[in-house]
């Protein structure tokens, strides 16, 4: 018995400590992206970002043949 | 090359201009994933920084991109006093000065909520991270929301990440 109250109380900290991680996955963000990101130096963010903007608007810009 | 930020921010710096980075591309820095297509800076628009500001865009052929014939960027120490905000659009991308962030204040309150960053020998400030979560917060466009969510999400993650060293 004290081992499930133990067990639940566990479970609803947990659960409002990860809510802002949660709601992003539910809302579909691939965290494991955001994770990857925070490891990176800013310099690095804003030179992925700039090449995912290249590429967005080359995209943009392509025909189809 | 179109688009080049960090080009932007580096003419912006070197012309000893006052601004903080504000809005998406602050979110990049804070590791954001969403893509932003302009620069959003928030500047004391003094009329000495705003032609600061001119000064170091020289050469990028800077325009009003809202008004209907792309007027060239053309201040002096009279017509400053006349703006509250400037869209441009540049030879290699589109730049937003704002004069104040809802939900942050004017640009000495911003500044103060900025940290100073090193980017490639650059220095440049950016609105932390708990202020650009109040300025998406307070201006609640549906646009934000994804970024809202990633933003939060990241604060909730460095903190973990902190308590974890």
């Amino acid at each position: 018995m004290a081992m499930k109250r133990s067990h639940k109380k566990t479970d609803e900290n947990n659960s409002v400590q990860s809510d802002p991680v949660k709601a992003a996955i539910d809302y579909g963000i691939d965290i494991s992206m955001l994770i990857q990101n925070l490891k990176r130096p800013p310099g690095e963010r804003i030179r992925r970002h700039q090449i995912a903007l290249d590429t967005t608007l080359a995209l943009c810009k392509a025909k189809r043949i | 090359m179109k688009g080049d930020f960090y080009n932007i921010l580096e003419h912006l710096a070197n012309g000893s201009v006052d601004f903080v980075i504000i809005g998406g591309f602050a979110g990049v820095v804070h590791g954001c994933t969403c893509v932003t297509e302009d620069i959003d800076i928030c500047c004391d628009f003094s009329p000495a920084n705003l032609l600061a500001l001119q000064k170091s865009l020289d050469g990028l052929h800077p325009v009003h991109r809202m008004t209907p014939h792309r007027k060239k960027l053309h201040l002096t120490e009279k017509t400053c006093k006349g703006f509250k905000n400037l869209y441009l659009d540049t030879d290699i991308g589109q730049l937003d000065c704002l004069d104040s962030i809802e939900g942050v204040g004017n640009y000495q309150q911003v500044r103060q909520a900025s940290e100073l960053y090193e980017v490639n020998d650059v220095k440049i400030r950016v609105l932390n991270l708990d202020s650009l979560i109040k300025a998406k917060k307070a201006m609640n466009r549906p646009r934000d929301k994804e970024a809202l969510l990633q933003l939060e999400a990241i604060k909730k993650l460095r903190t973990t990440r902190q308590k974890g060293r």
